[in-house]
């Protein structure tokens, strides 16, 4: 257990330092020049080296790449460009933003798309359940920032009942995690719906029903009991992305998460700031994979971490 | 399931009482029956998937010849028109261009990044899997890898980050989308060559002395190129969606190119004011997406015809 626990940590840390050299080259093969962008266009020759020595940027690109090595190491990233204040503390400044719309949209996506899928795999082949599939269809087709502006004008403009952006109020969070949740909704209800009914049809089903189980237990208890281990994978997933910035509502919704942040990172080349959000991000889903991984035994007593599938 | 044997044919009260059926199963029965339900039903998104398709797609592939203003031909009189105003179908924007003619010109760009894109990722996809389910041991290992720490990677910053980086050109954007779907492909054609390497053609195929690559490229891939060919056709949905967002980010081909993501940006400001530059062109894409998802949907559902002979 401790060193399946270990083995595990030592990989994701692994897929983060790569995560983080991969961005380091990028950022480096790229043209542009993170100077110009923060001395602005009218800098003189004189004023642009001395910008790019303040930044370490006229240096070998393997010393940067040893100093980088180096800050990783301490956790301290040096400044950002823009902000003036230290890369790791801006960005975890934005990060309980993107945790908490993160939270609440997997709680609505779970509450509602998991009884809704266990509701379409007990009546497949249905009018009505035809016309919810084809709803999951639509919900998973709207581009999410459409979605996002639609809702916004409804419901903060027209009719002004939420805020339109940022994060004033409780009130603020709602049309973000509707907006997230709609497309997630979509998708993990119909996983739950398509994992479902291959247990539903299973054999051990079929045994248990003729030994007459009751049909709520047959579904939660025995269905839902086999189906629980993906569909939890899913919904552990689909969170771990969204710590990486749910981008596109953020930008739309003015949220101040790291999502929104990256953004502008990248608009005006904060190479500290695109590498502290990368490695905390990467970090952070890294470490939600992980306790997904853990979960698994308790969800399923025959699950045995770090050994081989027995029968 | 009713057990009368002789059913009477539907409103045929007045003739003479048929012949006892020789089955128990009556044609409501067979009407009422799950296979049938779910036969009509993939039937039924095949036709409608088709239209919303054809509906979005074919005005965008005549759109040169459809007779619209150019889609950047600027007319500041005729600013923000409401839709089926002077032979603007769905009005002006901010400048005077037609937006009808703004949406099936940007719609020609999205869709060729996003047939592109799915292209090439189906193509890296079918073959890295196959390759993977195929010959096993170091090769799965470093395509297994790789897929799992594509996974793990924060995807649309990454994609955003090689678009800032290298420029929103189409050929960068085109790549960073099919970068970013290979995954899904070769996932599945992995675990579909899992399985059919150990059918007993192979076998035989390998006893008669064939060549490795050839068993592969005659014989497992022709079995499973239909179920990954589906993959790829909802994918292309994908795409187009990805692509959108990516420009409605202002990361997507550059102006006079005004991709459907961009069209919905700049819409963004006058909402209040003119609500269709942002609801029309973003439900044209809902109109498509969905159309080709159902597609999909249909002809994965769809019950298999048995081979002629067979």
């Amino acid at each position: 257990m401790t060193n399946y626990i270990l083995k595990r940590l030592g990989q994701g840390l692994l897929t983060v330092f790569l995560t983080v050299s991969t961005v380091f080259i990028l950022i480096r093969m790229a043209p542009g020049d993170p100077a110009v962008s923060y001395a602005g266009p009218l800098a003189s020759n004189e004023q642009l080296a001395a910008v790019r020595e303040q930044f370490g940027l006229d240096r070998p690109v393997l010393e940067q790449y040893w100093i980088f090595l180096q800050q990783l190491f301490t956790g301290n990233l040096g400044q950002s460009y823009s902000f003036q204040a230290p890369a790791m503390q801006v960005v975890a400044e934005r990060m309980p933003y993107t945790l908490t719309l993160a939270t609440a949209a997997i709680l609505l996506t779970a509450v509602v798309a998991i009884p809704l899928g266990v509701w379409m795999s007990r009546r497949p082949d249905t009018g009505k359940e035809l016309g919810v599939n084809v709803l999951t269809i639509a919900g998973q087709s709207m581009p999410d920032f459409w979605t996002g502006i639609m809702l916004l004008t409804g419901f903060a403009v027209l009719v002004p009942i939420f805020p339109a952006s940022g994060f004033a109020t409780w009130g603020g969070l709602v049309l973000p995690t509707i907006t997230i949740a709609i497309l997630q909704i979509a998708l993990i209800s119909r996983m739950v719906r398509r994992e479902m009914t291959n247990n539903l049809a299973a054999p051990f089903l079929t045994v248990a029903r003729s030994r007459g189980v009751r049909s709520s237990a047959l579904t939660w208890r025995y269905a839902m009991g086999n189906s629980a281990i993906p569909v939890f994978t899913a919904l552990g997933t689909r969170f771990a992305a969204m710590l990486n910035g749910v981008v596109v509502v953020e930008v739309v919704f003015a949220w101040p998460g790291v999502g929104s942040l990256i953004v502008r990172a990248l608009e005006t080349r904060d190479y500290p700031l695109i590498q502290a959000t990368v490695l905390l991000t990467a970090l952070l889903a890294v470490g939600v994979q992980l306790l997904i991984d853990l979960a698994y035994p308790l969800l399923d007593p025959r699950v045995r971490l770090g050994k081989a599938a027995t029968a | 399931m009713s057990l009368d044997t002789a059913t009477p044919a539907p409103g045929g009260a007045g003739k003479t009482v048929r012949q006892p059926s020789p089955s128990a199963v009556t044609k409501a029965d067979i009407a009422k029956a799950g296979a049938t339900r779910r036969r009509n039903a993939a039937k039924w998104k095949l036709i409608v998937g088709t239209i919303c398709t054809l509906l979005v797609i074919i005005p965008i592939i005549l759109a040169q010849v459809l007779p619209l203003p150019d889609a950047n031909f600027q007319d500041l009189g005729a600013r923000r028109l409401p839709p089926l105003t002077d032979g603007h179908l769905f009005g002006t924007d901010q400048l005077g261009r037609d937006l009808l003619s703004r949406v099936l010109h940007g719609g020609q760009v999205s869709l060729t990044i996003g047939l592109l894109a799915v292209l090439v990722s189906g193509a890296i996809g079918i073959i890295l899997g196959a390759a993977a389910g195929y010959y096993g041991g170091w090769v799965d290992t470093i395509v297994s890898r790789v897929l799992e720490a594509q996974m793990s990677l924060p995807l649309l910053m990454m994609l955003l980050l090689v678009v800032a980086l290298f420029g929103p050109s189409i050929p960068v954007i085109t790549f960073v989308i099919a970068i970013a779907q290979w995954p899904e492909v070769a996932r599945l054609t992995r675990s579909m060559v899992l399985v059919e390497r150990e059918k007993p053609y192979v076998s035989a195929a390998r006893i008669l002395g064939l060549h490795k690559i050839q068993i592969l490229i005659q014989h497992i891939i022709p079995n499973v190129i239909k179920q990954a060919t589906l993959v790829v056709l909802l994918l292309l949905a994908q795409a187009v969606l990805l692509e959108s967002a990516l420009s409605f980010l202002g990361a997507g081909p550059q102006r006079p190119f005004a991709t459907w993501g961009r069209i919905i940006s700049d819409g963004q400001d006058y909402i209040t004011t003119s609500w269709w530059m942002v609801t029309l062109p973003g439900l044209v894409i809902v109109l498509m997406v969905v159309g080709v998802n159902l597609l999909g949907d249909g002809l994965r559902d769809r019950p298999r015809r048995k081979k002629k002979g067979a």
